[in-house]
């Protein structure tokens, strides 16, 4: 096919307006995953398409502003959550130094179980140096004074699990430290939730990976949460914004 | 918040996967004119317009992860669904009631209820007022109306594929217009 022709025939401008039909478009997907110079095309027509429609526009009425604003910062919309079958826990408390001396023994252990051979010391020296730069992380985390932690228990279906959240109550940054979370089956991942009245707001996935273990993850911020959960969930589910699997861990602010 | 602070597109995307609530202020006091403009075209009325507009920009920041930079810059994703919106409300408000069952106005009608560009049209529609007459009625029709290149073609009496040419030949233009 001619690609130029199929350039400057229209089609660019009806599929970002929003005129191509569902064959239309799905064509026109397919051949910008072939030819650069389509999307070169169609990006340049955007761009045109977007300085225009920002020249000489109104402003919309302030108070839609603080309305959106304030619609926001509530958080996500509500929905029905599976019941939590927790014990009561009364040890929020921990120390930001306790869960470092957890997660390092934590480290060593997987590490000491995943090599039982001479490349030890050099893991061992690579998760030292991991340590301290989350010792100095969390140093810096606790110098806010708009940080507020949450240790989160370990359930019934894993009562060893073990990870704290700290969220930042003025900017609503969310940190999530996963201590002792046992690595999940390949065809799941954990997903961290806030709780806010019993309901859950998708706060994200969490990356998993044993090796390159990152470990203090930031996840997506919330405005308001009373206590943070863990679930296992299965990847590729048909909706990611509820909870579907088995809780972990759970901890009040 | 710190008014000084500017976002690449790249950066602002990032950020607002990351929920943050500071960029996305910076995402409307760049785009709510915009996209106000357009809802405003499709609605006339004033509240129903700014309903919309905030209709539009929570969906924005809720649906965030649906935004797929391969398939389109940010902006224009945000269009499309400000415009989609208007269109929608536009029709469950009964501004076309019915409109399955019922014809679209004769073609002079169009033409006569469409006099030139308004006074106030800014942006997008300034351009697409600068078109000739016959394109920029098929145009107004199907971006701010949302009526299908078959529901043009009955109403204006027009075979489907003169429809679809002149749309194509119009937007062609536009593209002129807008370099």
């Amino acid at each position: 096919m001619n690609i130029q022709e199929y350039i400057s025939g229209g089609i660019i401008e009806s599929y970002v307006l929003g005129l191509a039909g569902p064959e239309e478009r799905a064509e026109f997907e397919q051949y910008c995953s072939q030819y650069p110079e389509l999307v070169e095309a169609r990006i340049a027509f955007e761009i045109s398409l977007e300085q225009q429609a920002l020249s000489g526009t109104t402003k919309p009425p302030a108070f839609i502003r603080e309305n959106i604003l304030q619609e926001i910062g509530k958080g996500a919309k509500v929905i029905p959550f599976k019941p939590v079958y927790g014990r009561s826990a009364n040890i929020w408390k921990y120390s930001a130094a306790a869960a470092v001396l957890l997660l390092a023994g934590s480290i060593t252990w997987n590490i000491s179980q995943m090599n039982q051979n001479k490349t030890l010391s050099s893991n061992l020296e690579k998760a030292n140096e991991n340590i301290m730069g989350l010792v100095a992380e969390i140093g810096k985390l606790q110098q806010n004074p708009n940080i507020k932690m949450a240790s989160l228990k370990g359930m019934d279906a894993s009562p060893q699990s073990f990870a704290t959240v700290y969220w930042d109550t003025a900017s609503h940054d969310v940190f999530l430290l996963a201590n002792n979370l046992p690595a999940p089956p390949t065809d799941k991942q954990y997903q961290l939730w806030a709780l806010l009245d019993g309901k859950p707001v998708d706060l994200g996935m969490m990356e998993y990976n044993i090796r390159q273990k990152k470990l203090l993850v930031r996840m997506k911020n919330v405005g308001n949460a009373q206590a943070f959960a863990i679930t296992l969930e299965k990847m590729d589910r048909p909706d990611p914004s509820k909870p579907g699997g088995d809780m972990y861990v759970m901890g009040k602010l | 918040m710190n008014l000084n602070t500017t976002y690449s597109e790249q950066e602002l995307v990032s950020a607002l996967r990351l929920r943050d609530e500071k960029a996305f202020a910076y995402l409307y006091d760049q785009y709510s004119g915009a996209l106000y403009s357009v809802v405003n075209k499709v609605l006339p009325d004033k509240e129903l317009a700014n309903d919309v507009l905030q209709t539009v920009f929570i969906n924005i920041w809720r649906r965030f992860d649906s935004y797929d930079p391969t398939k389109g810059r940010l902006f224009t994703w945000m269009l499309n669904i400000a415009r989609n919106a208007a269109i929608d409300e536009m029709r469950s408000k009964g501004f076309n009631n019915n409109r399955k069952n019922q014809p679209l106005p004769e073609s002079n009608e169009v033409a006569g209820a469409i006099t030139g560009p308004a006074i106030q049209d800014s942006g997008l529609s300034k351009v697409i007022g600068q078109l000739k007459e016959e394109w920029r009625v098929l145009l107004d029709l199907a971006y701010y109306q949302g009526f299908t290149h078959e529901e043009i073609a009955k109403a204006m009496d027009l075979p489907l594929g003169t429809v679809k040419t002149r749309i194509r030949a119009a937007l062609i233009h536009l593209r002129t217009l807008l370099q």
